[in-house]
Parts: structure tokens; C-alpha cells; sequence
């Protein structure tokens, strides 16, 4: 009968893992033990089965890729810059935009403001007295928000009733000039808004063009 | 190069010089898969996930027996498919038949080298030890897998299943006990030089 113990220390003595005492008592209990020759040899003979099963060969290659890996292609080195100049004038752009838009409103109590001061440019307290009816009936509405169209008849029936000369001479500069002059002084010019957009659009493209060309680089050297 | 500096290499992320390591070891990683899944696609799998493993904490390594240490990566990648498998249904180690009857010799056990006699044999040899193997409780398999199929020294075994050296020469004799007992319902097949004794315990 083999304990336990004993095929513990057998297997271990068949791998040379006992320590020298070990193994030299273990080497006299064989000698003069028949079952625990027998026991080694079954242990060895399953441990020689083990070691004679076939090594079977990969059914493929596990060799990994650049995406198995997630190794992403280098960065051009001006990408980032380009990258960061492409929002930078998109941003602008867009601010343009908005600058723009806000002025209308911001000028509509600048274009209010003008009716005393071309009255007062047309000369004496005959035109102040002309201005009123002017003052009373438009200022409540932003010149921006009219139409040349609405803007002539209001003036026309404002002075009528004084039929002052200067007052007259008022009218075609209030209903064409001053509304002309606030469309055509947009705080951001259309030029740099034309600049801006072609900034943008020329340095995304550099930026994607040069991103695509490191990218088929790196592809054509791990194909 | 030699495997120190590729190691090296591709700790730096040199991805050519780990491929070359994955040359070298593709087969040991697959056959301890496979030995412990007994499952050729499973292992398969298990052995890329433990190269894709070993590539990301390939900077962990800090020197001592490489293979040991790729053992550990394979050996966790199939303990954790055996976890995955315990949740799915098990299929059968060889293909069914169109009858649905089980193939004897399934085409990845088929070595051209031998005569139909002699291949007849070793199928049949090989399947009664995997049928054996796969009667062991996971741990005992694994070290058994590792010493006895892959040659490692107890060491390497204990560093590779972070488990003592003790519990490893336990384990280990445990295993060829079992394994030795189930081989003796085989006998017929066993080659005269193995043919193992009915000594009784």
C-alpha cells in the first residue's frame, strides 16, 4: 500500500525536485520496498505518456496587428497646429456672423438719435419746430426695421403741415441716406468674413491631407 | 535578434519584435490551450487574447523565464474562457457526423506522417489522455499541462500559476495519480512500454 505521501514524494523525485536527504532516503526505501517500485513506475510510465502527447502545430499565426494593438498611425508633426489654426478661424467666422447681427439692434437707437441733430443741421428754430412731428410719430420704430418705402410716407405726412423748406430738404436724406449709411457700415467687413472662410477651409484641408498621407504611410508598412 | 532584446524592443512598442517573440511561441501557448480547453477554436481564441494581453503588460515583465511568463497570460486567458464556457453550453471535444453521431478521429488530430494503423493508435491514445486530462479539476490540469506537457520546472510552474512550490509538488502528484488511475481504463491502448500496472493503493 502507497500512501499519498509516498507518490507525492516519488513525483517529486522523478522530476529531481527532493532535496539530497530526501532523495537518498527515498532511493534506500526503494531499494528494499517493492510496492513503492511500483508505484514509481506507474507515476513515471503516466508522466512519460504525458511528455509523449504530440505537439500540435498553431492553426494559424497570432501575430498581431496595429489595430489589435491599438498602435494608431503618428501624428504629422504640423497637424496639430493646423488643426488648432482651422478652429480658431472657423470660430472667427462664425463670431463674425454674429457680430454682425447684433449691430442692427445696437444702431437702432443710434439711428433714432440722428432726426434733432439733421434737424438742427438744417439750420435755425424753424427746423425745430418741423422736427417735432418727426420725433413723435418714428422714433418708437428702428429705422433698420423700416423700409425706405414705410420711411417716406411718415416723413411726408410729419411735415406736411409745416411745409418748412428745410424740413423738405430733410426728407430724402432721412428715407435714403441714413438707413443706407447703417447697412454699409457692418462692424466685421464681408472681406474678412471671405478671409476668414478661406483660412479655414485651406488649412483643414492641409490638415486632413496630411493626416491621410501618414496614415496610408503607416498602412503600406504593416501590409 | 536574440529574445532578450526583442523583449526589450517591444517594450519599447516595437509591435515587429513582439510579433517575432509570437513566432516563437505560438505553438507551446496554442498546445497549453489546447491541452487545458481541449477545444481547438477556444484555444485558439485563448491564445490570441493571452499575446494581446501579453503585448499590453509586456512592460510588467521584469526578466526570468519569458515562456513562464507567457504561460501565465495563456493560463489566465483559458481559466477565464472556462468561466465563459460555464455560462454557455459545452460542446463536445470532437465534430458530429451528419448522423450526429461523435467522429473518432476528428481531422485537427490527423498526422500525415504515420500509416492509418499507426494514426488509428495515436488518436485514439491521444483522446484517451485528453479524456483523462479533462477529468481533472482545472488547477490540477493546468499544472499537470504545464510540467508534464510543457516541460516546465516546478519554478516556472509556481511563478507561472502564481501558486507555492509546495502546493505545486502536491498538485502535481495528485494529478499523475488521477491521470494514472483513469489510464488504467485505457490499457488496451497504452503502448507496451507505458502499459501500467494494476498495483493496487
Amino acid at each position: 500500500m502507497t500512501s499519498f505521501r509516498d507518490v507525492e514524494l516519488l513525483s517529486a523525485y522523478l522530476d529531481g525536485q527532493l532535496s539530497p536527504p530526501d532523495s537518498a532516503r527515498l532511493k534506500s526505501r526503494l531499494s528494499s520496498d517493492a510496492n513503492l517500485r511500483a508505484a514509481m513506475d506507474n507515476v513515471r510510465a503516466a508522466r512519460g505518456l504525458l511528455r509523449q502527447l504530440p505537439q500540435r502545430r498553431a492553426p494559424r499565426n497570432f501575430t498581431l496587428t496595429p489595430k489589435m494593438a491599438g498602435i494608431k498611425p503618428p501624428e504629422p508633426r504640423a497637424y496639430p497646429t493646423l488643426r488648432f489654426a482651422t478652429a480658431l478661424a472657423t470660430l472667427l467666422f462664425i463670431a463674425t456672423f454674429a457680430i454682425n447681427g447684433l449691430a442692427p439692434a445696437a444702431t437702432s437707437s443710434f439711428a433714432a438719435a440722428p432726426a434733432p441733430a439733421l434737424g438742427m443741421g438744417g439750420g435755425g428754430a424753424e427746423s425745430v419746430q418741423g422736427q417735432a412731428p418727426v420725433a413723435t410719430e418714428a422714433p418708437m420704430r428702428p429705422f433698420a426695421a423700416m423700409s425706405p418705402t414705410e420711411v417716406t410716407p411718415s416723413a411726408d405726412q410729419a411735415i406736411t403741415p409745416t411745409e418748412s423748406p428745410s424740413t423738405k430738404s430733410l426728407v430724402p436724406e432721412l428715407s435714403n441716406g441714413a438707413p443706407a449709411r447703417v447697412r454699409n457700415e457692418a462692424p466685421v467687413p464681408i472681406v474678412w468674413q471671405i478671409g476668414l472662410a478661406i483660412i479655414a477651409i485651406l488649412f483643414g484641408a492641409a490638415a486632413w491631407l496630411i493626416r491621410r498621407a501618414s496614415e496610408n504611410k503607416f498602412r503600406k508598412q504593416w501590409k | 535578434m536574440d529574445e532578450p532584446a526583442l523583449i526589450t524592443s517591444a517594450q519599447h512598442g516595437d509591435l515587429d519584435a513582439f510579433n517575432t517573440l509570437v513566432l516563437n511561441y505560438q505553438d507551446v501557448l496554442f498546445n497549453t490551450a489546447l491541452r487545458i480547453l481541449s477545444d481547438s477554436e477556444l484555444a485558439a481564441d485563448a491564445t490570441q487574447d493571452a499575446f494581446l494581453s501579453a503585448f499590453r503588460s509586456i512592460n510588467s515583465y521584469r526578466g526570468g523565464s519569458f515562456k513562464a511568463w507567457l504561460m501565465r497570460t495563456v493560463t489566465n486567458a483559458c481559466y477565464d474562457e472556462l468561466r465563459r464556457r460555464k455560462r454557455r453550453p459545452t460542446t463536445p471535444l470532437e465534430p458530429d457526423t451528419s448522423n450526429g453521431d461523435e467522429m473518432d478521429s476528428p481531422r485537427w488530430l490527423a498526422d500525415k506522417s504515420m500509416s492509418p494503423e499507426q494514426k488509428l493508435e495515436a488518436d485514439e491514445l491521444e483522446h484517451a489522455i485528453q479524456h483523462c486530462l479533462d477529468a481533472l479539476p482545472t488547477n490540477f490540469r493546468t499544472v499537470v499541462v504545464l510540467a508534464d506537457i510543457q516541460g516546465l520546472d516546478y519554478s516556472e510552474v509556481a511563478g507561472a500559476t502564481r501558486v507555492p512550490l509546495g502546493t505545486i509538488k502536491s498538485r502535481l502528484a495528485r494529478a499523475r495519480l488521477r491521470l494514472r488511475e483513469c489510464l488504467q481504463g485505457f490499457g488496451e491502448l497504452l503502448p507496451a512500454s507505458f502499459r501500467l500496472d494494476n498495483e493496487p493503493q
